[in-house]
């Protein structure tokens, strides 16, 4: 088996990591570094699921080879708590009921990131777009999005404070 | 977790030069990658790339750029396909083809990570990008170890998955010429709407140039209805020279659906597909009649 070593700053530390050619981001976060909140679903960059932050911006971590992503920085799911204190993101998702199975929650909750870090004002259409790669089979897109929205406005007023 | 690939070697070049050098050594066995997105999602069972080895990824070969000259645009390869959705020097009526087609292509996350140049280099019969490009009568620059030369997007594509790039060429930048003044494109797709990630059934971009109404020039590209995207010259020639009204459009309109060999499949029939690129022409040819006279 063939290994690389690759540094990457998973959710603000770096790493040094010995991956196979052939390993994805997801099986690398998963796999060897126990970050099982980027779910698999697809596996063809069709739902989502497996949605990180990668220099700032969603990326699927199916789609991406471990060793295309040597030198980047990468924010999961299990990065944007400050110890106890959950992102506004997440407050969001729970207090607007945004979550059934929750089997899609990291990734829409990363793909919500991804445009409030570009975007500190989005509206509902730049909502919408930033979410179309994430599917939810369960219940529907209406709540995630008014989450996303109330997090944004959350996250802005501090920032404005 | 299930591999489909052996990977011998991956390697990150500096630069096109030694990322040229190393695609010649390798010979068939290795694939170039700049976003990556086209060789992993690969369903269990397909073996589309199975002679796969030796990975080139010239994502930081420094072809991530748009930049304007007195006589064009260029656009490196590896620029992301998000970077030309929201790129200012596109934002006019002559260039609303590449942002039309540019925001249809998959979705927001995935062309973070996609590129103008993977697009055109899978060569899928339904590439987004490839439309808006011939519709503004792109050209395409290519290098090799010991040369580099430039040809016309119409000339790239050779069939579904194949272009004229020989095993040790890489395509490097892809040159849109500045527009004429009263000119307008615009780009069309149709598909399942169950998902943005879908392909297309038919997509269409056109090009018109006018004087007053008369119509200087006119382009109308077709993808998903053969084997390669294409241009319909027969259609564009119904409109050269005339005084552009609904008859001339309608006419354009029916006459590139003869033009097409459309195949069935699990997305469409080859007889609606036909329809659909009429119907498809003329809503495009009348964004783009539109956005020239402004």
């Amino acid at each position: 088996m063939r290994k690389k070593i690759i540094k990457v700053n998973i959710n603000g530390e770096w790493h040094e990591l010995a991956v196979s050619l052939h390993d994805r981001l997801i099986d690398t976060l998963r796999e060897q570094c126990g970050l099982t909140g980027t779910k698999e679903g697809c596996g063809e960059g069709e739902c989502g699921a497996c949605t990180v932050n990668l220099n700032g911006k969603a990326f699927l971590a199916c789609l991406l080879l471990s060793v295309q992503v040597d030198g980047a920085q990468i924010l999961t799911i299990e990065g944007l708590q400050n110890g106890l204190d959950l992102h506004p993101l997440q407050r969001a998702f729970l207090s607007e009921s945004a979550v059934q199975c929750g089997y899609c929650t990291p990734g829409m909750i990363m793909a919500g990131h991804a445009l409030i870090q570009q975007n500190p004002d989005p509206d509902e259409a730049a909502v919408k777009q930033s979410l179309s790669n994430n599917l939810c089979r369960c219940t529907g897109y209406e709540k995630p999005v008014k989450a996303v929205l109330k997090a944004a406005v959350e996250i802005k007023g501090k920032a404005d404070e | 977790m299930p591999h489909q690939y052996d990977l011998k070697t991956y390697s990150k070049p500096e630069n096109m030069q030694q990322a040229v050098e190393l695609l010649s050594k390798s010979g068939n066995s290795a694939r170039v990658i700049a976003g990556g997105t086209d060789i992993l999602p690969r369903r269990q069972g397909t073996v589309k790339f199975g002679n796969i080895k030796n990975l080139i990824d010239i994502s930081e070969v420094g072809l991530n750029y748009i930049k304007k000259s007195k006589n064009d645009i260029r656009i490196g390869a590896a620029t992301d396909i998000n970077t030309i959705a929201t790129e200012v020097l596109f934002n006019s009526n002559p260039y609303q083809a590449l942002i039309e087609a540019a925001l249809a292509h998959s979705t927001h996350t995935i062309r973070n990570q996609a590129t103008i140049g993977g697009n055109l280099c899978n060569a899928s019969p339904c590439a987004d990008l490839a439309l808006p490009l011939l519709a503004l009568s792109a050209s395409l620059v290519i290098k090799g170890v010991k040369r580099e030369y430039s040809v016309t997007a119409d000339s790239f594509f050779k069939g579904p998955g194949c272009t004229i790039l020989l095993p040790d060429e890489i395509l490097k930048e892809i040159i849109i010429p500045l527009p004429g003044e009263n000119s307008g494109t615009s780009f069309i797709k149709l598909r399942r709407h169950q998902t943005d990630v879908d392909m297309a059934i038919v997509n269409v971009a056109t090009s018109l140039s006018l004087n007053g109404n008369n119509c200087m020039n006119a382009v109308i590209a077709l993808g998903a209805v053969g084997p390669t995207p294409f241009l319909a010259g027969k259609s564009a020639a119904v409109l050269s020279g005339r005084d552009l009204n609904e008859k001339w459009i309608e006419k354009a309109a029916v006459t590139a659906a003869g033009e097409t060999a459309p195949i069935n499949d699990s997305r469409a029939t080859a007889e609606y597909r036909r329809e659909m690129v009429s119907v498809l022409v003329r809503n495009s040819l009348e964004k783009s009649l539109q956005r020239s006279r402004r």
